[in-house]
């Protein structure tokens, strides 16, 4: 952004205005934009995608009828909640429990400074851009401790403690998991990431080394853990906690909850995607500035948002894992594979200093060739399920 | 007894993972299996119902004899009929026909020894209203002769469809002596 | 006020230094994953449970009560909300019970129309229980399958005898309707595409490492202990007692039919513990689609229901009846003293025992195992209640 700034005070906008200043508007009015134009929009649309894809997978068909193809239910569902009543358990801690949602909040909307939308538009592109994702994500803990215990409520309170423990183990593989891409590239910053990566497939950072492919997996079943989403939303088992820590949550702020559960999920697309798919680089198609952004901009939002919509299949699929489970996960298996993924790497490094085209095309097939089973595999579904297909309800 | 290598252990989750992934996806370019009631269905959902089905009870009072064989047989006297014989003309006046339907069960056993199957289940399950008042459903507005079974065939063109739906529907219930060959000479 | 008679203390434990406290959690009668309407007053040290108590009662109606009153013709449309899900056996129970009383004997193809519906609607329950087990578990999508299934099979049924769930379908003497003409067509229709969809829901699922850790090796009930404490279906066979109403004291058809009784082997942990449990219910839906089949080949001709009269007045004395359905062995007690209505009727109900071995099996298991145990139980509230 400050790269931008300074580009249009050049080319001799805002005459007269020191430079901090400009600076300090332009990112604060951008910050803005971002907030209430992407995140809410983005996360309240993604709670309606989440329920469409659900159902179709599920057999069913979903919300339909809030405007066309029932694309305003998630209007409909944030007006509702703003206009409930405000509700304050009795003997609840008043300040935790009224605090709780923004800390929250802030956690999660903080994170979105350093996320890159296009080549030049970022709010700030911090030289420790990566490393300060990680710790304002920690951020989420606090609020969650806050829910849990100042609910005035058992299950809420075993809801908070578990989702703290959760986020805090998960931390440790998800950084060991960030590393081997931060030796390569050297530098902690989205943007310096990305500029590293080219836009071919083989060029991406997953592809580029054995090690950065299981990193690749560490690291979305480490962040997946820590936006506590399936299989790992212990603190909000619906069947067995009847809500978690948001059990006694209603109104306001449970739709800060809410937001902050769903626009994780974006979060959780554009640390993958920065880190490992190429972010937005595009083949040189185009020298027109605009143009550019805008298809850097489409790049990235929609191998972004394909995460998302990962992350919501895998949540249809797969059961719970239990709390103990998931410390075992945690602690046995991804914390000494992603120590050994990160030795593995540097040893590569060390072995290879500028990439092995030989691995990287390899890794490319083995990437698509997962791929490819996969269809073979769901077409095998769909062949034994063709009698269930033609069958239709009776009326 | 389960293998608990830990190799095996993040093999079979990946392979196991992976196969139910697959039959997720799958399952996005199938048909989805709701109706959409109420209005995006083809044809009224009423009207797609099966002839057994047992849905608010409706009396064709044209055909009831006054047996008050349904009123016995109803476990939770959910149906009240006021009949006695007219001093003058010596035929069954009806002058009372309530159904309670916040009572009714359902059951159909008011509908099995109907004689004539006046008393008859309809497909009609919309029954949802504002009073409970307005739940026990009056038959009888203003006194009734009850019908009484010609030796032959009803002649009546009036009577004739009620008489004939409302033996179709008795006749569905079976009897001890019926030999009705039913689905075995259908297959 | 003490509302269970459980007194609520505290215990303070100080291990050097450090003081930790019990918590009572109430697992109370609203909660998504209970299976009707049950309460449960968990005391637990974290997530680990040392007491689980049930508290039961919420769903009382009296059924038996009632039963004095209306009869026994009047009767038959209760036992179905003994337990809704399994309906059908509930009928079956209690017009034999009466039939016994009274000497009658149904005709052959009444039996096998009994024994049709009935296995339509053991498949249906277990769908149900297998689904809301997975649901309980986390794994939303199976559920949803599982319903679709039973949504067909209600459709079926609904063509039977004209209701989805409270069928009234079976009378004393034998059935009440016969098979609609294409019945059996569109039974077995539907049976061709149902077995794939089995595999499917197993490949999803039944087969899924997550699912397997989490209900692998919890809860065992050993054999001796599942006998001691009375359980029996599924819960039973899956400690590895070979015990099956319809095969060990046959009644209705099921000697002329070919079965197998599947039971728990322990093939992912122990012997008797959840998954085993589960895997019984999957394997008894295979067996009812065979078992079906069969039917529908050879189903002979003739009456369905035996002559009985309006005022039913069995002679005086007693009759004790049991019947497989889909949650264990289901006894029926009627006492008669000659008049129309019976003197006393009793109902004894798998999910009774169900749910008194909960307590023992739970102490050490964690709050997320509980609901893991409940629902391989298959404990369903209307019928321990009744």
């Amino acid at each position: 952004m400050q790269g931008f700034l300074d580009r249009l005070m050049a080319q001799g906008y805002f005459a007269g205005v020191p430079a901090e200043v400009v600076y300090a508007i332009g990112m604060v009015g951008f910050g803005l934009v971002v907030v209430l134009g992407f995140i809410l929009t983005v996360a309240g649309v993604t709670t309606f995608v989440e329920r469409r894809v659900w159902a179709r997978i599920q057999s069913r068909v979903g919300p339909n009828r809030v405007g066309p193809q029932g694309i305003l239910q998630w209007l409909a569902d944030g007006i509702k909640l703003v206009m409930k009543e405000d509700v304050v358990p009795h003997d609840a801690d008043p300040r935790l429990f009224r605090l709780a949602p923004y800390v929250v909040t802030m956690g999660f909307v903080a994170t979105f400074v350093v996320i890159p939308f296009t080549g030049q538009l970022v709010i700030a592109d911090m030289n420790v851009g990566i490393l300060y994702l990680t710790a304002v994500t920690a951020l989420v803990v606090v609020g969650i401790l806050m829910a849990g215990w100042g609910s005035n409520n058992k299950w809420s309170l075993i809801g908070g403690i578990r989702s703290a423990a959760q986020i805090v183990s998960y931390e440790i593989p998800a950084g060991l998991s960030i590393f081997p891409v931060v030796l390569l590239t050297g530098t902690l910053s989205m943007q310096g990431t990305i500029q590293a990566q080219g836009w071919a497939p083989y060029h991406w950072f997953v592809f580029n080394s054995p090690f950065t492919f299981a990193a690749f997996f560490i690291l979305f079943i480490s962040i997946l853990a820590e936006g506590n989403r399936t299989p790992f939303d212990l603190p909000e088992a619906e069947t067995e906690l009847v809500a978690g820590f948001v059990t006694e949550y209603s109104g306001v702020r449970y739709l800060m909850f809410f937001l902050v559960e769903w626009g994780n999920l974006y979060v959780i697309g554009a640390l993958m995607t920065t880190l490992y798919l190429g972010g937005w680089q595009i083949p040189p198609v185009t020298s027109n500035a605009v143009v550019q952004n805008v298809l850097q901009f489409l790049t990235f939002f929609l191998k972004s948002y394909f995460w998302v919509l990962v992350a919501m299949w895998i949540r249809a699929t797969l059961p719970r894992v239990r709390v103990d489970q998931l410390m075992t996960t945690c602690w046995k298996y991804l914390v000494p594979i992603a120590f050994l993924n990160l030795i593995g790497q540097a040893v590569w490094i060390v072995l290879f200093p500028d990439g092995s085209r030989l691995a990287q095309a390899l890794m490319t097939l083995l990437g698509f060739g997962i791929i490819g089973y996969f269809f073979y595999r769901v077409v095998f579904h769909l062949r034994r399920a063709r009698p269930q297909m033609q069958f239709s309800p009776l009326s | 007894m389960r293998k608990s290598s830990y190799i095996g252990n993040i093999v079979s989750t990946a392979t196991t993972v992976f196969e139910g992934l697959a039959v997720t996806f799958s399952h996005f370019v199938r048909k989805p299996f709701t109706v959409q009631y109420p209005d995006r269905t083809d044809l009224r959902v009423q009207d797609t119902l099966p002839f057994r089905y047992r849905g608010i009870l409706e009396v064709d009072l044209e055909i009831c004899t006054g047996c008050l064989a349904c009123e016995r047989a109803c476990p939770i006297d959910c149906i009240v009929i006021d009949a006695k014989k007219d001093p003058q003309t010596k035929a069954m006046l009806l002058t009372r026909f309530d159904i309670d339907l916040a009572k009714c069960m359902y059951c159909g056993l008011c509908s099995e020894p109907c004689p004539t199957g006046s008393i008859h289940h309809t497909p009609e399950f919309e029954g949802a209203d504002y009073s409970l008042e307005s739940l026990v459903r009056r038959f009888v507005q203003e006194p009734v002769v009850a019908y009484k079974p010609k030796k032959g065939a009803e002649d009546d063109p009036e009577i004739l469809p009620l008489l004939e739906r409302g033996l179709r529907y008795v006749d569905e219930f079976a009897t001890p002596e019926s030999k009705k060959a039913g689905a075995a000479a259908e297959s | 006020m003490s509302l269970t008679g459980y007194e609520v203390e505290v215990e303070r434990r100080g291990s050097a230094g450090l003081t930790t406290e019990e918590m009572t959690l109430n697992m109370g009668p609203q909660h998504p994953s209970t299976h009707g309407v049950l309460r449960f007053v968990v005391k637990a040290d974290g997530e680990v449970m040392i007491e689980a108590i049930p508290d039961v009662g919420y769903l009382h109606r009296s059924i038996e009560k009632i039963a004095e009153k209306v009869g026994y013709h009047g009767f038959m449309p209760y036992t179905d909300r003994v337990d809704y899900i399994a309906a059908m056996f509930c009928n079956q129970g209690w017009g034999m019970v009466c039939e016994r009383l009274a000497g009658i004997e149904v005709p052959k193809r009444g039996e096998y129309c009994r024994v049709i519906a009935a296995e339509f609607n053991r498949i249906a329950s277990h769908l149900l229980s297998v689904g809301t087990m997975v649901l309980d578990i986390g794994a939303a999508t199976p559920f949803f399958h599982a319903f679709r299934e039973r949504e067909r099979i209600n459709d079926l049924l609904e063509e039977l005898c004209g209701a989805r769930l409270t069928y009234n379908y079976m009378r004393i003497g034998g059935v009440a309707w016969d098979l609609p003409p294409g019945f059996a067509e569109k039974s077995l229709a539907f049976l061709d595409q149902f077995e794939p969809l089995l595999d499917e829901f197993n490949d999803l699922i039944t087969l899924n490492k997550l699912y397997i850790e989490r209900v692998a090796d919890v809860a065992v009930i050993s054999a001796e202990e599942a006998i001691n404490y009375n359980l029996v279906g599924p819960n039973l066979r899956g400690s590895g007692v070979k015990y099956d109403v319809r095969c060990d004291l046959a009644y209705s058809v099921y000697p002329e039919l070919e079965f197998d009784v599947p039971v728990g082997c322990g093939e992912e942990g122990t012997v008797g513990d959840c998954f085993d449990r589960y895997i019984v219910r999957i394997r008894e839906i295979k067996e009812s689609v065979k078992i079906l089949r069969q039917c529908f080949k050879q189903m002979p001709d003739g009456p369905v229901i035996a002559k009985v009269p309006r005022k039913f007045k069995p002679p005086a004395g007693d009759a004790y009846v049991r019947v497989e359905s889909a949650r264990g062995d289901m006894g029926w007690y009627a006492v008669s003293d000659g008049t129309e209505f019976p003197y006393r009727c009793r109902i004894r109900t798998g999910s009774f025992s169900g749910i008194s071995i909960v307590d023992k099996v739970s102490r050490g298991l964690m709050l997320a195992d509980l609901v893991a145990v409940i629902a391989s139980l298959d404990i369903v509230a209307p019928e321990i209640d009744r």
